[in-house]
This record gives C-alpha cells, structure tokens and sequence, in this order.
C-alpha cells in the first residue's frame, strides 16, 4: 500500500541553509503552491510554519505534520480542501483571512483548525456568517440532546427513577405517545373551560345574590372552578415530582405561570376561610375580589399547548431593544402631542383637554389610531395637531416594530427547520454508530469514547457522533492526532 | 501493449486495453492519486479513497481490470496515474472533502438538486450532509417536489381532458376551450369579458334593489323589488344559467366539474333565484307565507354569493383562496393571538371599570367587544374605558393588538406572494410547453435539453415512489444500511451495482480474443439476474412466479448465432418479412425512467406489458414480441418451422454515421434461434431478455447493457412523463435504403455518450433477426438509476468499437435469461395495433413506417 516508502532516501539534514530563506512546495489536495520560510515563520504556531521549523527533525516529525513528502522534490502533500487553503495562506501575505464565497463556514473553520490558523485572523465581514451558522448548529445540540435525554432509558436507574421518567414523558411530551397526546388535550380543554368560566362568571345575569346581599358566582361556576383547579393542582405536582431538575422546573416561565394560575385560588379559599379571624370580612372580600384578576394567568398556561406562543413570547425576549424603542417613541410622541393638544385647545370654552395627564388618553387613542372620540380636539389649531399626531404615531409604531416582525418570522421559519435539522442530526448519528460498530475503525469513534466530559450520559449515547454540531464538544487537538493515527 | 497506447481519447480507437497487471502496477507505484473531475485536477491519497469502500472512488482501488475501471470512471491514464471523471467539478470539491475529513458539507451557491445528482453519481448518502448544509438542502428539495408534484397534477387535469369515445367530441371540446380557456381564441376572451360585465351588473342590481327610493309596496305593505331591476335580475340569471349548463354539457368529466369549487359558486349563485321563484309561486296564497317570506329573505342573502364567481377570472383571487388555505396554521396563530389578547385586556378593564357608575363594562364577554375593537385599532367609541387604570389597559392594549396582528401577518404574505409567483410562472411553464409540442410536431426542435427533464422526470419517481414506497423502503433497508431518504434510487442503484461486479466472476469464452480479456467475461449469468428480477417483483409484489419458471425451462433450448459482417449489407433486408417491426428508440433514459416512474403502481401494473430492450451500444437486438392470450393464431406468424424466412433486418444509423461515410461500416446480424416452448402454455406472455455482448469485449459490459426499459401500458405512463419523453427522443422515420427496413436516426440529446467524438464513429450496423419461436422474447430488469446507466452506455460503445478492429465472427457467449411476465395480451386480445399503441411510450414513433404485421415490438438503443 505504501509504496512511496521505499522512494524515502536519507534524511536530508543538509539543513545549513537557515530556515527563513528556505522555499518549501506544498501540494494541498493536487494544487501546488511555494511559500518562503520567513513568510511562514509569522506565524509560528500555524501548520505550515511547523512544518518549515521541523524539517531537521527528521521524517517522523515530518510525518506528523503532511500526509505525504516527495523528498525528489521537496514537496509536502497534505489531503485537504485546496480550496479552502487558497483562502487560508492569505494570512501569509495579507494577515487576515476572507472566506470565498460558497464554502460553508463549519467546513472552512475546520479547515483553519487543521492549518492551525487562529479564528481571529478571519475578517469580521466573514465572522458574522460564522457565528450565525454556529449558533444554529448550537441550536440544533440543544434540541438533539433533548431529544436524547428523552431517549434515554438506561436500565441501571432505580425503579422510581424510571418511573418518574416515565411520567414526565408522559406530561411534557405530547408526541410521545397516545395517551400522552390525550393528556395533552384534556389538559388543554381544561385551561379552555376555566377560561370560559371566570368570563361568563361575570355576567350579571348569572350571579346570585347572597344573604348578605353581595354578588356571587353561580354554584355550578364555581364546581367547575374548583375541578379546573383539581385537575391543573394534581398537574403541576406530578410535573414537578418527576422532573429530573426541581429548582430548574420552578423557576421556568412557563411553571411560574402554572403556580400563579393555581394559587389564587388557594389564597382566597384559605382567606375566606381562616380569614375572618384575622381580620375585618371587608377587607378579606376586597383581598379574594384582588385575587380574582390573578385568574388570568390560566390563559397564559395556552402557551404551553401552542409552538406559535412560545415562537411569539421567544420574539418578544429576542427583540426586547426593539420593544422598549417602541415604547420610547411612543412615551414621547404622547407627550409631545398631548401637550400640544392641551395647550392649543385652551383657547376654546368647552375643551375637552382638561389637563395635560388627560389628554395622554387622547394622545395614545389617537396616535394608535383607535380613536374612540371621547375626547377630540375642537379648534382648528388643534386638529392639526392631531392629524400631525396621528402621522407620527403611525410612523413611530410602524418602524421599531418591523424587527420585532422579522424576529418572529425568522424564530418561526427556523422552528421547523431546525426540527428537521435536529432528527437528520439524529439519524446520522444512528448510522454512524452503526457503521462504527460494523467496521469499528473510524478513529473518531475511539477518540470521542476516550472523551468523558460530556458528562456520563451523554458520553455513552454521543460516542459515535463525529457530526459538527458537536464539533464544540470535541477537542480538536485530539481529533487531529487521531486522524493522523488511523492515517498512519 | 504499450502503457502510451492509454492516451486519453486514444483508447477508443486503438484496440487493445491495458493488463491488469499494469493497472496493479500503476496504482502501487505512488500513495497517491489524480482525479481529474471535469478538468479540475485534484490529488488525493488512496487511501483517503479507501474511507469509503463503498462508493464510487471507494470501488476504484480495487479495480484491476480495463472494463472494470472504465464502469467506474470514464477515462483514465496509468501514466500519470490519473483518473478521469466527466461529472461537475464544483460538486466534487465538496465530495472530496468528504473523504478526506469526514464530513459533508456543501457550496453554498450550489443547486440542491444538482448536487443530489452528484451525489447519486459518486455513491454518497445524501443522510451525511452535515445538519448546517442539511436544512438548505432538503428545503430546497422539498420545494421542487412540491412543485413537481402541482405541475404533476395540472398535467394530470390537462390529460382527462380528452374528448373521445363520445358523440361530437370535436364540437365539445371547442366549446370548452370557448368557456373555460379566455386565452385561447378572441371569442373566448369576448365571452370571459361579458361574463365578468354580467357579474358586475347583477352585483350592482342586488345593491340597489335595497335602497328604499327604489324599492315598490305590494298590496300586503311589504316592500318589492324594483321591476326593473328584476328584468336585469332575470336576465343576469339566464346568462349564469346558460353559462352552467352549457360548462356542464361540454365538460369530460361530469363528476369532477360538479364537484370544482368554482363550479359549486356558480351553482350556488344561481340556485337562489330558482328556490325564490319556487317557493313564492308555490306558496303564494298559502298561509305560512310570513315564514316563506323569511326564507326567501335567506336565499337573498346568498346571492351575494356571485361575486365570488369573480374568482373564475382573476388569478389574483384564486391564490388569495388557496393562500388562506395553505396558511391556516398562521391563521390560527392570529386568531389565537388576538383571542387570548381580547380575553387578557377584556378581564382586566373589566376589574378596572366595574366599580364605575354606569359603567358599560358590566361582564368580561360585555367587554369582549371593546377589546376587540380597540386592539383593531377601529375604535367606534361607543364602549370606552374612565378610570386611570381602566385607559392604562386600554392604551397596553392598543399597543399589544398592534403587534398581535403585525406578527403572523408577513408569514401570510409571504405564503401569499409564493404562491402568487408559482402561480405565473406556472402559466408561463404551461405556455412553453405547449409551444415546444407544437414546434416539435412540426418538426422544427432537434433536442431539447433533456438533463433539465431528466431531473424532473427523477424527481417526480421519487414523489410517486413515496406514496407507495413504504415496503420497498423497508427491502431497501435491508440491501442497504444507508438511511437514505430516496429509497428507491438507492435500491437501483445497489442493482446495478450487483449487476455488474457479478459480472466480472463469469466464465470465459472461446473467442479468440478470450486470452486478453480473460480476466472479464462478461455474461450476465442467469441466476443473478433473477434476483435482480425477483427483487424487483417482489417490490411490486405481483406474483408470477410460475410464469418465470416456465421461462427458465425455454432459456435452456435458446441458441443464439451471431454474425459480423462486413460492409452495409442491404441485401440482407430484402428477405425480411412482414414480420412486426415496429421500431422504437429506447434508449431514451428518459423512456425508462418514465416507466419507472409508474413502476411501483402495482394495481395497474398487472396489465402493462413490461417489455425491454437492453441494446446497448447498438450492439444487441432485441425483440420482444406480446403474445396475446389464447390466440394462438397470432403464432402464425412467428412460426418456428418458417425460421429462416422470418428475419427482420433493422437499420440503426447512429447520427454521426451520415457523415463519416468513410468509415468502415461495422454490421453484424444476429441470427436468434428461439425454440417452441409449451410449458409456457400458462404464461400469458413469457418475456425473454435476450443480451447479445459483443463477444469480443464482453467485459462488465452486459450488466450494463441490460439498460432496462420498461415499455408500459400506454394509459398508465403519467401524463408528465410522456412529455419528457416525447421531448427527448426523435425518431424520426427514415430509410433511404430499403423501404423494408426502418431506419433510425436516433438522436440523443441527452446522454453524454457523445462526448467522447471517437466512441460513435461505429457506423452503420445491420442487425438481422429471425424471431422463428413463439417465445415471446421480452423481458426487462430496471435495474440501473440513471446516472450508472448513462455510464454504461458510454462504456458499451467504445467496447463496440474496439471489437469493430477486428473482422472476426465469433460466436454467441451469452445467454441470458427468461423472464416471464404477465404481459400485454390479457387485454389485447390479439388486437396488434393496440398493443402497438400501448407499447408506445411517444408519439413520434407513430410517425414510423412500421410494417405493423403483429405485436411485435423491436426497440433498439444506441
């Protein structure tokens, strides 16, 4: 197979000749170039500069570095992407590094990695496609390593382990199984149903009045609460048993808004209860009526059940700058013009503007363009003022709101790709361990199982995965080595 | 033989191939080596190459032999030790890296569907691109199959439109294309627009027939309508009326026009005015007349229904309709949204106003209303917040409905405008297609660029293959550890491969030439191709089982004589009979996938007669002929006694031919001796493949030369398909020398076989054959994807041309094999020019002067 071997004559350690004038060919996957060994030399810790730097040191450090060496004619070959190196060896000239266009930005940092070229030698222009390739890679870890936590049964954990697995499973994924799924509905139908009660709870015409004359829900309304709020109780303490991460489950939005679902009820029902010792009964009832508004919370629980709200709740944490522009704009287009407002309608007798706080209502109404007509301007002044106002709110909304937008629709768009992304991910990762274990060479494989700092779990499912998204997980060194191992 | 003889180009003239000794040779004496990929010049290690055995450079290590090598690249030169690849060189960087670090990424700038190609043709899984290129690549490709599979349909609607086996179908379809088509002739433009003007007009009557200046008093005090504008009312209606039933009578498929949906509009805006007339006729003096009324009341509503009959003639509004549909999911989200932001706002204001004196806020659904407005941004006023807190809600909530309803409204739009563009460029597609079919029946387009088709024509297998692919998949998996998500091209692929490296472990022959080519017999042995066969049956899973061991029995009495001759040997023409000969170019890849397109349709597939003709290279005849059912005097014809009178003489002239006259001319014809076989009584048709391997080169090539070509069933080739086919081969009709014979001037535009200019020099070929058995010799094995096919017949010419140095005749090696199937005639009843029909996959080859004495059907490939 090594057929070249036998060409090898002596060590040429004629070597007198001082490094820096030292002209070197390298051949990278069939294209040649020359470089100047005090052009290398710049920079000491890349490949190149190594190679020129060890050439004294006989063939095997040569051999740890290139692929192949033709000492007939001096040449170094390495198995690489010509491509990508062309790019590359403008470090020599230029100091810094523009990637060509075309070439995918995982597959160029590799390539910079294994010429042992500094990241930070790339041009900001070029860092940018970089770094947003990265945090989609990033991105796509996560959600397989979710999907992997999922997977994982390991017969070694306890029984209750297995068992709390089991219902957490069952509670927070939907798609795992059918009744899962049937949960999930139930649990949706549910958040619907109370909804539906607190609202048509206050209709007048379903109260009833009680002896002491004050309004209160009707009966059946009120059963119905109480099992809505059974049924999310018993939720929330089943999720919060079996998840594998107490503090980490209480402190999540989405728990939070599930506690302050559940606990008004709870207050008030001890208030009305132990309460009135404690206090006077007004105050007490004042307290429950308080906690009555906290009942809205249950409608923020939908969020669990629609991808499209958490996409709008991931946009709205995403593009908060963009929100608090927004708000800015309009804190100042209202007082600007609520100002203005009130000052020009003073002149007329019947003024609706009676102060400046008033006419902030006028100046949101208006500058939303809702436009009630409770308040208006009278005075010919004034109505220009609004017209103008109303311009200036269109515009004021209209402009920060367009990154929110596009923050959404990016989140939204990316939501199924990455979905897609993350089960390819998965299934190359199912076939490389397959052919790993099939032809139990790859010398990845060893590598990343002598690697344990993915944490035991992870280690034992992710050994096999020789992917680039896990590229940040892997130490490169290493991976180098190995391949000129299993070169070799 | 002299290393320098492997020049590149001079090969294929020159005669001899290199030992494998001297490949062995070449290949040890360096680590590395050049693959030159369409002209980039790339050097790699081998054993970089040895990562992946199992792909195309994988195989190229372990190939020791000339043929071989040349199944697996396209030129080479042991010299230099390089390798030459006539593929993309862009795509290659990225599959090269992909040997070298494991990981395959792709250019950014590159087509997803070019690059899947590629990477069909150098053996890589498309499941080991790298997830960050991964997501491009599928969208794209889910893209284009969704577009495939909408043009797929249009073109499948535009097919029932066929007007035939009923009275004056002529007279119908003219007066479709006048009501349905407004582009296709001034009239029908004329009368889109008067429809449109009569839509205007009853809309704007109905409008003002309620203002009350208008409007009469009948003698109950009620108000009537405006007699006149009952008149237009009336006459309005009669068009609609007329417009229908005229549509309706004219339409193909009565059902299918019935249950359109613009059609269900135009039904609904009519129906109205006839249910008003009715009941108000019927019930005139009756009692219950008030609950008549109110129902008439009803039925006027819905005559606003007509506007929507506006949709028939605006492109605009029909995407607007299939965006809405399309986009539910977004749709939803909005609702959502703005359901549980009125809720939220609604239950606050409430909690904050319901302590103020006559408030309007009384409950949480009294509320609804308000939030609904003021997070639309209507704000009529009637209903508005007092307290502080009260409008500090109300201003949250003007805010937050701004954003609500900005949010899933741009992913709308966008579904919207995509729409809207495929939409107009579909119009613009349709429109070009139907030009090319004119200008190709005038015969005015030569070729076509038939790659672009091919891509189609692949993608849309893959789409009908995913309906039905759930058990081929799960075979798949089994042949294949590779996850792959185009199954189907991967089992082809593995057949092909199969088919070819068993090939190389076959006997020798007694040619003379056996000693230099003894390393690579060539003979598809039987076995092996009935496990291809099986294979394949089984995927369609059609049991015929007893009709291929029936087959098997007949192979065995097969002889088959072959003879070269030299110079054009029209003579040999003359003793034709009238025997069949109806002539088709198959080696349109285009043909064959389009058959394999509708191969895994099983239902239908019982009745297709599953003919092809592996003649590769011109080399090999083949003939298949059908025969019908219990008619066993079709046999007549092909009698076995009458051997040596039936003989069919076929003229192929490949399209260089005409010009290098002075080339010498190579003819051969082969004799086939089919013996009677009876014990397949029980087949109804038993399909022979016959191969004839030039015996003097029969390296790997007859693996390859099994090109399969599936002739289907007429009806069952999808209307797209067809097309393509149609565009990619002509065949247009030509004998100057014998009116006997058919003649061929095959173009193939496709196939890049004409690359190399050496390798189609070969001249005229003659091929004589005398069908005397009733074995009906037909047969087929898709067993190659495309791009292994295209190279197979790239290889199979230049062995052809090297055996054309020498003047030998020596005798028939192969034999092949007998596959049976249930073939044509179950329904053909012995009918000849239906089976011509079916067996016919384009229309041109109507065009030849096919002697058309029975069923016959001789398809020849270059």
């Amino acid at each position: 197979k090594m057929a070249g071997d036998s060409r090898f004559p002596d060590v040429d350690v004629d070597g007198a000749e001082k490094s820096e004038e030292m002209e070197i060919v390298v051949n990278v996957g069939g294209v040649r170039q020359v470089f100047y060994g005090d052009n290398l030399n710049q920079y000491p810790e890349t490949r190149l500069a190594e190679l020129v730097n060890c050439l004294s040191g006989g063939y095997d450090s040569i051999f740890s570095l290139c692929d192949d060496y033709d000492p007939g004619k001096r040449e170094f070959y390495f198995d690489r992407d010509p491509d990508a190196f062309k790019c590359i060896i403008d470090v020599y000239y230029f100091g810094e590094i523009h990637m060509k266009k075309g070439i995918c930005p995982i597959c160029f940092k590799n390539e910079m990695e294994f010429w042992k070229v500094d990241l930070k030698f790339l041009d900001d222009c070029c860092k940018a496609h970089l770094s947003e390739k990265k945090e989609e890679l990033e991105e796509i870890a996560r959600r397989v390593q979710l999907i992997l936590d999922d997977l994982g049964v390991d017969a070694s954990e306890s029984r209750w382990k297995r068992c709390q697995k089991c219902i957490w499973k069952f509670l927070e994924k939907p798609e795992s199984s059918y009744p899962a799924r049937v949960i999930a509905v139930l649990s949706f139908l549910f958040i619907l149903i109370s909804s539906v009660v607190m609202c048509v709870g206050t209709i007048p015409d379903l109260q009833v009045v009680d002896s002491e004359g004050n309004r209160m829900e009707h009966p059946t309304l009120d059963s119905i609460e109480t099992a809505c709020i059974g049924w999310f109780t018993v939720e929330y303490v089943l999720r919060l048993i079996s998840s594998p991460n107490k503090l980490h489950f209480a402190l999540s939005f989405m728990n939070i808004v599930d506690v302050l679902a559940i606990l008004p009820f709870y207050i008030s029902l001890t208030l009305t209860h132990l309460g009135a010792k404690l206090m006077e009964l007004s105050n007490v009832q004042q307290a429950v009526q308080a906690l009555r508004i906290m009942r809205i919370a249950r409608i923020f629980k939908l969020a669990r059940h629609s991808s499209g709200l958490q996409t709008l709740t991931y946009a709205l944490k995403r593009s908060f700058k963009e929100l608090g522009l927004l708000l800015m704009y309009l804190a100042v287009g209202i007082f600007v013009f609520s100002a203005l407002g009130y000052t020009m309608e003073q002149s007329h007798p019947e003024t609706l503007f009676k102060s400046i706080p008033q006419s902030f209502w006028w100046a949101i109404i208006t500058m939303t363009t809702v436009g009630y007509g409770d308040i208006y301007p009278k005075t010919t002044l004034g109505k220009l003022n609004a017209a103008i106002s109303f311009l200036c709110g269109v515009i004021a909304i209209a402009l920060p709101i367009h990154p929110i937008i596009n923050n959404f629709v990016r989140y939204y768009n990316k939501q199924r790709v990455l979905e897609t992304a993350a089960k390819h991910e998965l299934e190359l990762m199912e076939l490389n361990s397959a052919e790993g274990k099939a032809a139990g060479s790859r010398s990845e494989l060893e590598d990343l199982s002598r690697e344990g700092k993915e944490g035991p779990f992870y280690s034992s499912r992710i050994k096999v995965s020789h992917s680039d998204t896990f590229i940040h997980l892997l130490s490169e060194e290493k991976h180098y080595r190995t391949r000129l191992q299993s070169c070799k | 033989m002299p290393l320098g003889m492997n020049k590149h180009g001079s090969r294929s003239t020159t005669s001899l191939p290199p030992d494998p000794t001297e490949i062995v040779r070449s290949k040890a004496c360096s680590r590395r080596v050049k693959l030159n990929v369409g002209g980039l010049a790339h050097e790699v290690l081998w054993r970089t190459l040895d990562r992946l055995p199992r792909t195309r450079l994988g195989k190229l290590r372990d190939c020791n032999t000339h043929d071989s090598l040349m199944e697996i690249c396209d030129d080479y030169n042991l010299e230099e030790n390089e390798y030459f690849f006539d593929r993309h060189p862009g795509a290659f960087t990225s599959i090269l890296n992909f040997y070298r670090t494991g990981k395959l990424h792709m250019m950014e700038e590159m087509c997803a569907l070019s690059f899947s190609q590629e990477l069909d043709y150098w053996g890589v899984d498309e499941i080991y691109l790298e997830s960050c290129c991964q997501a491009r690549y599928h969208q794209k490709k889910e893209q284009m199959n969704e577009e495939l599979k909408r043009e797929a349909e249009t073109l499948r609607e535009r097919e029932g439109e066929e007007f035939d086996n009923t009275c004056c179908a002529e007279k119908r379809k003219k007066l479709w294309d006048l009501l349905e088509k407004p582009n296709s002739s001034v009239a029908a433009k004329i009368l889109a627009i008067i429809s449109i003007m009569f839509i205007v007009l009853s809309t704007i009557a109905l409008s003002l027939n309620t203002l009350p200046e208008l409007q009469g008093v009948d003698e109950f005090g009620q108000t009537t309508d405006n007699p006149q504008l009952a008149h237009v009312e009336a006459v309005c209606i009669a068009w609609f009326t007329m417009e229908y039933l005229l549509r309706f009578l004219s339409s193909p498929k009565k059902w299918k026009f019935f249950k359109g949906p613009l059609n269900a509009i135009d039904l609904l805006a009519i129906l109205p005015y006839y249910v008003t007339i009715f009941l108000t006729e019927s019930n005139k003096s009756v009692l219950q007349f008030q609950n008549v009324r109110r129902v008439v009341q009803i039925f006027r509503i819905m005559r606003i229904l007509r506007i929507l009959k506006l949709a028939r003639h605006s492109t605009g509004l029909q995407s607007l309709g299939f965006t809405l549909r399309r986009s539910y999911n977004e749709l939803g989200l909005l609702i959502l949204f703005l359901a549980m932001g009125i809720m939220i706002f609604s239950s606050l204001v409430f909690f904050a106003e319901k302590d103020e004196d006559d408030t309007k806020f009384k409950s949480i659904p009294a509320s609804f209303w308000w939030a609904t407005i003021t997070m639309t941004t209507v704000g009529y006023g009637d209903i508005y917040p007092k307290t502080l807190l009260g409008k500090i809600v109300g201003g949250l909530c003007c805010i937050a409905g701004v954003l609500v309803i900005a949010l899933p409204i741009p992913i709308i739009v966008n579904n919207f405008s995509e729409f809207y563009k495929e939409q107009k460029r579909q119009e613009k597609a349709i429109k070009r297609r139907e030009a090319l079919e004119r200008a190709k029946r005038n015969g005015s387009i030569v070729s076509m660029n038939m790659k672009d088709a091919f891509a189609r024509s692949i993608e849309l297998m893959d789409i009908v293959v995913e309906k039905n692919g759930e058990s081929i998949a799960k075979k798949d998996k089994v042949q294949d550890n590779h996850l792959s998500p185009s199954k189907w091209k991967w089992t082809k692929r593995t057949l092909s491969e199969t088919s070819s490296s068993k090939s190389f472990e076959t006997k020798e022959q007694g040619s003379p030439e056996k000693a230099r080519s003894s390393s690579s017999p060539q003979h598809l042995n039987v076995q092996q191709l009935e496990d291809m066969y099986n294979k394949m049956a089984k995927t369609q899973s059609q049991p015929n089982l007893n009709t291929k061991e029936s087959s098997q029995a007949a192979k065995q009495k097969e002889e088959l004589e072959m003879e070269t001759l030299p110079g054009p040997m029209v003579p040999l023409l003359a003793t034709r009979t009238d025997g069949i000969i109806d002539m088709r170019s198959m080696s349109s890849i285009d043909s064959f996938i389009s058959c394999a397109a509708e191969f895994p349709d099983t239902g239908r597939f019982s009745h297709s007669p599953l003919t092809a003709l592996p003649c590769k290279g011109g080399i090999s005849l083949i003939q298949e002929q059908a025969r019908p059912e219990g008619s066993g005097a079709r046999y007549v014809e092909v009698n076995p006694s009458s051997e040596s009178s039936h003989r069919s003489a076929f003229f192929i002239e490949s399209p260089k031919s005409s010009i290098k006259v002075s080339n010498p001319l190579k003819l051969r014809s082969l004799k086939v001796n089919f013996m009677e076989e009876d014990t397949s009584t029980l087949v109804p048709a038993s399909n022979v493949l016959r191969t004839y391997p030039d015996p003097l080169k029969s390296r790997g090539a007859i693996a390859a030369a099994t090109d399969t070509s599936l002739l289907s069933d007429r009806s069952l080739m999808s209307p797209e398909t067809s097309i393509y086919t149609t565009a990619s081969a002509r065949t247009p009709p030509k004998s100057p020398e014998s009116q006997a014979a058919i003649a061929f001037n095959f173009h193939d535009a496709g196939i890049h076989k004409y690359i190399d200019a050496d390798t189609d020099d070969e001249g005229q070929l003659m091929y004589d054959s005398s069908p005397p058995g009733n074995v009906s010799p037909k047969y087929s094995v898709a067993n190659s994807g495309y791009l292994k096919q295209k190279d197979h017949v790239y290889r199979t010419e230049k062995n052809h041309l090297e055996a054309a140095a020498l003047p030998t005749s020596p005798k028939l090696i192969g034999q092949n094999c007998i596959y049976s199937m249930e073939g044509i005639t179950g329904r053909t009843q012995g009918n000849q020019e239906t089976v011509r029909l079916e067996n016919h996959i384009s229309p041109e080859v109507h065009v030849l002067p096919g002697s058309g004495g029975h069923a016959n059907t001789h398809d020849q490939s270059i």
